[in-house]
């Protein structure tokens, strides 16, 4: 491994690397070692076009730029020599030459890398009098994307990325030299699954997304390290929240899941969080058919009661449990003690199939599929149909995903059993025709791990709080297990307690602990093998 | 529009001389103006075809280049050299005039179909700064009166 001196400091890094691409792996870039670059970036080509990321090499009489200068054994580096500063300088006075000064109406202010750069190793003042050039600030590019051609500063990375990550090549840049834009033509809108990416990745305010633009400052954000619930795949997102409020999922790097990009419908599928449709009241069905809003507690003692009823009547042998793929390990774990205490062996989980590709997106739209599957709640097509004829008297239901018209298709199936307890993200017609209804809280409100479909296990912890009472799956099982007496859920539901005894109770689980699984995950033991 | 089997055999042998069918865009695209006066939309996506890349890539160089059209062009075409030594001797101030006395911005063709008014970059001739062209003849050291003069005697 070539050893090379970067600011006097001696690093070992990789063989055939540039500059940069070693610095970004040994985690050095931008921390410790500050190499300012708008164009490079470490899932792209290297471009080399915006000439910021000049270094001094020791031997070489010109800077070299850092993105595409290779590593040789023996190199000395100076990142911030008097020639560099000077060098960055005159790179940002260039780039600002056209930028227009609208900061204020910017909506990547306070996350931008021109203000940044300009603030470190810009001059105070501009030189220029001259016009800036006017071209068009609401450039519609497709469905998601809009576009300031003036606050451009050609990095081309949008374009790189469209030409390389979902390979569309919708964007291009049209003309030459200081009246180059960034077009796509009149017949191809830039509508790939993962068109909102190139908003991440434009380094300035030249492409910000429809649904984030205009809605809350940056700095009233505060960004809490998630996983995207849209599908198996469990990309590791960024939680912008603001006042309790969740604006937007940002890809959060994790090279072994999903890079640093985040496909559009997993990205929207934030707004499930604060949507108006979620299940916000536990209720009982009345004697009419109005739902009685009653606390969660109530719920909880009136779904006790009737399973108490129906596995008196008819054993435990008539009732059926079907899990939900979104609820975390420690939830599933906790159902699945709740079954084997009250030997209920009908159990599955309903998983919802959608489009996948071959980058991110799984089939299975379901967060935790993988880990229902790995704690014993297999394919529910069985189960389903002994619901359908009428075998079961009754249901605990968690999710709504077998209302798919891959399972049940709707809520007539269900109008057979005597008992029918819904646990649900979502006022569905499902928690609607049930005797019991009781809301859960979604994976953004709460502590747990979920298992990706290559078994990766990733933790997720509360970014909001739900505006109404709520508890996890797993806190809603536990206390239906109390109330019912069972043996193992004496005291109050604890995670943690829940997340170690799931450690050592389940071979592959073995070591995954809510405080070890860090910010990338780790694998359930015997995966790969 | 349609790439004519005698243009497309033209093409055919500049893809012959160069080591990768894309190198051989420049000349592919000088032949199809030639036929066609413009490289439409539709055009440059023939000409992706053939060369087996996107119809944005031709687009981008279409763009990029002066002396290729995107759209139909009118009867006469003027440049103005806004280089650097064109534009010390004041031909951006030339060419603002000339939109003005056309009605018409650079770019933009006068409405009977007339002529358009384009920059170009370095015409060479820069001794003799400003400089215009008309349809492919120079006219030097001129001032804003001569130019006005000049394209007014354009049918």
């Amino acid at each position: 491994m070539p050893r090379i001196s970067v600011d006097g400091r001696i690093i070992e890094v990789p063989e055939s690397r540039t500059i940069l691409q070693a610095l970004d792996e040994t985690g050095l870039l931008m921390a410790g070692i500050d190499v300012p670059h708008y164009c490079w970036h470490p899932k792209l080509s290297i471009d080399g076009s915006c000439r910021l990321c000049q270094v001094e090499v020791e031997g070489m009489p010109k800077l070299q730029i850092a993105c595409n200068t290779p590593v040789a054994d023996g190199m000395a580096i100076r990142t911030r020599s008097e020639r560099v500063c000077s060098a960055r300088q005159g790179v940002m006075e260039l780039l600002l030459v056209n930028h227009p000064l609208d900061c204020a109406i910017c909506d990547q202010a306070g996350e931008c890398k021109l203000q940044d750069y300009a603030f470190e190793y810009g001059a105070d003042a501009s030189r220029t009098r001259e016009p800036r050039r006017a071209l068009k600030k609401n450039v519609e590019l497709g469905p998601n994307i809009v576009l300031d051609q003036e606050r451009c500063i050609l990095c081309r990375r949008c374009v790189r990325f469209c030409d390389e990550v979902p390979a569309t090549g919708e964007l291009h840049v049209m003309g030459r030299g200081d009246r180059s834009v960034i077009e796509t033509l009149p017949d191809e809108p830039l509508a790939n699954d993962y068109s909102m990416n190139v908003a991440d990745l434009c380094p300035v305010g030249a492409l910000t997304t429809r649904d984030f633009r205009f809605k809350v400052r940056v700095w009233f954000l505060d960004d809490v390290p998630g996983v995207c619930t849209g599908c198996a795949n469990g990309c590791n997102v960024t939680i912008g929240v603001s006042k309790n409020r969740v604006y937007r999922y940002q890809p959060r790097r994790n090279d072994a899941v999903n890079d640093t990009w985040l496909c559009d419908r997993g990205r929207l599928s934030y707004k499930r969080i604060g949507s108006g449709d979620r299940l916000a009241q536990a209720s009982l069905r009345g004697t009419a058919s109005a739902r009685e809003p009653v606390s969660c507690g109530t719920a909880v003692a009136a779904a006790a009661a009737r399973l108490q009823q129906l596995t008196d009547a008819a054993g435990a042998a008539a009732l059926v449990v079907l899990a939900s793929p979104h609820a975390s390990n420690e939830d599933l774990f906790t159902l699945r003690r709740f079954c084997d205490a009250l030997g209920v062996t009908a159990r599955g989980a309903a998983v919802v199939l959608g489009p996948q590709d071959r980058l991110l997106m799984k089939a299975e739209q379901a967060a935790n599929a993988e880990g229902a599957r790995r704690l014993g709640f297999g394919p529910p097509d069985a189960l389903l149909a002994r619901v359908r004829c009428g075998e079961a008297a009754g249901a605990l239901v968690f999710g709504h995903d077998v209302l798919d018209p891959a399972h049940l298709g709707g809520p007539e199936a269900l109008t057979a059993l005597e008992t029918l307890v819904v646990v649900d993200l979502q006022d569905s017609a499902l928690a609607r025709c049930a005797d019991v209804a009781i809301p859960v809280r979604h994976a953004a409100e709460r502590e747990g791990t979920l298992t990706n479909f290559a078994g990766l296990a990733q933790r997720v912890q509360p970014a909001v709080e739900p505006g109404w009472e709520a508890w996890t799956d797993g806190e809603v099982v536990w206390r239906l297990g109390a109330a019912l007496g069972l043996a193992g859920f004496e005291g109050a539901y604890d995670v943690r307690s829940v997340s170690r005894e799931l450690a050592q109770a389940v071979p592959g689980f073995s070591g995954i602990d809510l405080d070890r699984v860090g910010e990338h995950g780790l694998s359930l033991a015997g995966v790969g093998s | 529009m349609v790439i004519s089997p005698e243009t497309r055999a033209a093409i055919d042998e500049a893809i012959a001389r160069t080591p990768q069918p894309r190198g051989a865009l420049l000349p592919a695209l000088h032949l199809v103006q030639a036929e066609h006066g413009h490289i439409s939309l539709e055009l440059a996506a023939a000409v992706a075809e053939i060369l087996g890349i996107r119809s944005g890539d031709v687009m981008e160089v279409v763009s990029f280049y002066d002396m290729f059209h995107a759209r139909p062009q009118p009867r006469h075409h003027v440049s103005v050299c806004t280089n650097l030594p064109c534009s010390l001797r004041g031909a951006r101030t030339l060419l603002a005039q000339l939109e003005a006395h056309c009605g018409v911005a650079a770019g933009e063709p006068t409405a009977d179909g007339r002529l358009v008014l384009g920059r170009e970059e370095c015409l060479g001739a820069c001794a003799n700064a400003p400089v215009l062209r008309v349809d492919g003849t120079y006219h030097e050291k001129l001032d804003s009166e001569a130019a006005r003069q000049l394209l007014d005697g354009l049918e």
